[in-house]
């Protein structure tokens, strides 16, 4: 008998031990859970898609009528738009001038995309017109207006869209706010007048660093509050408050959240306006806050990652926020906030393991966004980069 | 007691006789272990081919050896050893003196010995020797904990490129060069003086530059679970690299950019769950080298250990042919093909050494243990031959390697495992197949002439 059982024993080990492989069942604990997330190739593979090199998505905004617009930085920069009731991503065409576009992609009410360009730093007008029915074209320019270049030498770093309506005969329409770079010049748009007016800076100087660090510290994205408010951070990460009825650019007492003496190299990542007023965002130390735009005081929330930055953030379906965190040369992680308790739950890496049919997983993210059908789409940032699409539980 | 072709036997035979419960019982448990695994490896006792053996003197505990291995024009053999969780080892076999020197732990030779940083465990690519005959390398990290340490204090810090001078018997760091991640595979180009690498687990394409110590990324080729494990350069200095469903990528340095190819690999359609599938990818090549008087690099992938040739020059995208498959010959076109593994020489005859498992083999996590063969591919007659089981002169089978290089006078050394006897009160072995103890080991086999 012990020798039955010995033999029994040394055939399981045979069978049972585990490989040297890299990735194992095991480390699906790790990820965002798998029924959860799936992800999308940017275009019909492996001809109609939009090419390696050239697929960083940096951009992400969902338009009035629900579609999912996005653009993306490398060798060239491509729009494209995912039509929920499709579900596939479908490539627009090349941007004209543009090598990136960074959280630079906005839609007005009558559905016109607005595109602020790298590095030739022109607002381009995109008019969409029967996409669904048009073939993709890899390589096609994307067909555009130019509108021109807000601040002369200067290419565009965030853009946002206030469709608030106005009384004011050349904001009707909406007006276009931006940030460029390298000098951090905020800038508007009044869409029916075609006008551009640069508004100050909410950067001087460069701070004190290394040799290698060149960037005058300005935010990632820009907000607009419920009153048509609009806010960045700047240097020393002081927030900034742009009022369009008084035409003026402020710099607030308020800071980003940072730890002390790091201030100077604080940005704020990403802006998410709450329908509670408040505002969210996160910095790039990690730091979750919360900014009250009528009380003008800032709530720090947190980290919910032991990593830097806050690559994007979104609301959900359940009133809990939605972000990523996680350095270019790191590992992106989901991560949740639950306002209503406090609490945070980190959700895992951004990955997707449908073996044997495909599988990937994300480590740099550039721009996240959500539809009001509750569906997060985070869009990768790398050589090779996917669209993914998380779906919350209720 | 030594896992010994003699003892098989020996044990098959005691347990016909019945005289097993009369055996000591290492023997008789050993017995019973010799039945099992020829049970499972579904390979008869067959030919065998001799190959002579060399431990790594002093490293007993090292526990894998994966591509790293160069046998150097001066007569001398690099290999790199890994040991997870602590610091791999740098080792030369000196073939003229017919000595093991062991050049030193890889953390310290990194300088990052006593920081409590995750360990250079291993040199996992290939070496390459420069005109000026030294060999340059790139090092990788050993235990990943799910990368839930990536980018944090105690984590891996990074790959650092290197080169070691067998004239001075000094090593020279060149520093870290991608943060946190590990050169899973690499190769160095003599032509632009240049040692390239895949991480892990990002899957970027890097190089370091020797002339201008400039250090470059490309970025991201492929997702972790199916970077290539080897990097072809032709003889104009263009490097070539597969990634996703079989695909061929070239990297010219002439205009430092990458460019992918449509040459598609002949990988076996996915969907064969072999217990590997969730650990390994099935659609990269596993191992090429460069053929000049073809000008045509040769490999196998790692789904079928197929066979295949791709030139670079027959037409903007190359071309890529199926020759067939170097498993062994019983396992041809059966689904249990063991993955493929690294090794693969050119030998000076202009045959192509590989050496095929005879089960799944990657050292501790192997599937079992069976007798790994040596297979050749004549280029010049296009015939493949099954040498046989290699055993080592005391009939101990080879349990597999995962490393093949050609001396300059033709002779062919492998990177692998023996199973040894573990004594008590020391480790004595690198890790354990099932039961059994393992001990890696540079083996030597001599061509025969036609």
């Amino acid at each position: 008998m012990k020798y039955r059982l010995f033999v029994l024993l040394v055939v399981g080990l045979n069978i049972g031990v585990a490989a040297y492989g890299q990735r194992d069942p095991d480390y699906d604990k790790v990820v965002v859970l798998q029924t959860r997330i799936d992800a999308r190739d940017l275009g019909y593979t492996p001809l109609d898609v939009i090419p390696n090199g050239e697929s960083g998505i940096s951009s992400l905004t969902v338009a009035p009528n629900g579609y999912l617009y996005g653009a993306t930085s490398g060798k060239r920069s491509h729009l494209f738009v995912l039509i929920p009731r499709h579900g596939y991503v479908q490539p627009l065409g090349v941007i004209p001038g543009a090598t990136a576009v960074t959280h630079a992609v906005a839609v007005s009410d009558s559905g016109d995309v607005y595109i602020g360009t790298s590095p030739e730093g022109h607002l381009l007008k995109y008019t969409p017109q029967d996409q669904f029915h048009q073939g993709i074209q890899i390589g096609k320019p994307l067909p555009v207006t130019d509108l021109g270049q807000p601040v002369s030498g200067e290419s565009i770093f965030a853009l946002n869209i206030d469709s608030t309506p106005s009384i004011i005969s050349d904001r009707k329409a909406g007006v276009i706010y931006g940030l460029t770079s390298p000098n951090a010049h905020f800038f508007e748009y009044a869409i029916a007048g075609g006008k551009f007016t640069d508004l100050g800076v909410v950067a001087q100087r460069v701070p004190v660093g290394e040799k290698f660090e060149k960037d005058k510290m300005m935010s990632r994205m820009l907000v607009v509050d419920q009153k048509g408010i609009v806010f960045a951070s700047g240097e020393n990460g002081a927030f900034y408050r742009f009022d369009p009825n008084l035409q003026k650019l402020e710099e607030l007492s308020i800071h980003a959240p940072a730890v002390p003496g790091r201030e100077p190299w604080t940005r704020v990542d990403a802006f998410l306006p709450d329908p509670s007023g408040v505002i969210y965002g996160g910095t790039s130390d990690g730091y979750l806050f919360r900014l009250d735009p009528e009380k003008l005081t800032v709530t720090n929330l947190g980290k919910p990652l032991g990593q830097y930055r806050i690559d994007g953030l979104v609301r959900g379906p359940n009133g809990k926020l939605y972000g990523v965190g996680g350095d270019k040369d790191d590992m992106a992680r989901l991560f949740s906030y639950d306002p209503s308790a406090g609490a945070y739950e980190i959700l895992g890496f951004v990955d997707v393991n449908r073996r044997p049919y495909y599988t990937w997983q994300a480590y740099v993210i550039g721009a996240m966004a959500s539809d009001d059908r509750g569906t997060v789409y985070i869009g990768e940032d790398e050589r090779i980069s996917k669209l993914y699409l998380f779906y919350p539980w209720p | 007691m030594l896992l010994n072709r003699r003892s098989f036997s020996k044990g098959a035979a005691a347990i016909r006789r019945g005289r097993l419960r009369k055996a000591p019982i290492t023997v008789r448990g050993l017995w019973i272990l010799g039945v099992v695994v020829l049970a499972f490896s579904g390979v008869g006792l067959s030919q065998t081919v001799t190959v002579q053996y060399r431990f790594f003197t002093g490293l007993p505990q090292m526990d894998g050896n994966w591509a790293a291995l160069k046998a150097a024009r001066d007569g001398k053999v690099y290999v790199g050893l890994a040991y997870h969780g602590g610091g791999g080892h740098l080792v030369l076999y000196d073939s003229k003196t017919d000595k093991i020197v062991d050049v030193g732990d890889l953390t310290r030779l990194c300088g990052e010995n006593a920081l409590d940083m995750g360990p250079q465990s291993k040199i996992h690519a290939k070496f390459g020797e420069g005109k000026d005959g030294r060999i340059y390398f790139s090092t990788h990290g050993g235990l990943w904990f799910d990368y839930a340490r990536f980018a944090t204090p105690e984590g891996y810090p990074g790959a650092h490129y290197m080169v070691y001078d067998p004239k001075t018997g000094q090593v020279k760091d060149f520093g870290i060069g991608p943060r946190f991640e590990g050169v899973n595979t690499g190769a160095f180009d003599p032509k632009f003086n240049r040692i390239y690498g895949l991480t892990h687990p990002r899957g970027h394409f890097v190089y370091y530059d020797v002339a201008t110590g400039a250090k470059l990324d490309q970025g991201r080729i492929d997702n972790f679970d199916s970077i290539c494990r080897t990097l072809g350069i032709d003889d104009e200095g263009n490097v070539y690299g597969s990634f996703g469903e079989g695909r061929i990528f070239k990297y010219d340095p002439r205009v430092d950019s990458i460019r992918e190819l449509s040459a598609q690999l002949p990988t076996r359609q996915k969907g064969i769950s072999l217990g590997r599938d969730y650990n390994k990818s099935e659609t990269a090549w596993r191992v090429v080298v460069w053929e000049q008087e073809t000008r045509k690099f040769y490999g196998v992938e790692e789904s079928a250990t197929i066979l295949f040739s791709f030139d670079p020059y027959a037409g903007p995208d190359g071309e890529v042919r199926r020759l067939g498959q170097l498993c062994i010959p019983e396992m041809t076109n059966n689904r249990n093909v063991p993955y493929a593994t690294l090794s693969l020489t050119l030998g000076a005859d202009r045959k192509l050494y590989y050496a095929a498992a005879g089960k799944e083999f990657d050292y501790g996590g192997s599937a079992g243990l069976a007798a790994s063969h040596l297979i050749t591919y004549d280029l010049r007659t296009g015939k493949t031959q099954d040498l046989g089981e290699m055993h080592v002169p005391d009939g101990r089978p080879v349990i597999g390697t995962n490393a093949a290089d050609t001396g300059p006078d033709g002779t062919i050394y492998l990177v692998g495992a023996i199973s040894v006897e573990a004594t008590v009160g020391e480790q004595n072995y690198g890790g354990k197949i099932g039961s059994i103890p393992f001990r890696l080991a540079l083996f030597i086999y001599h061509p025969k002439a036609d």
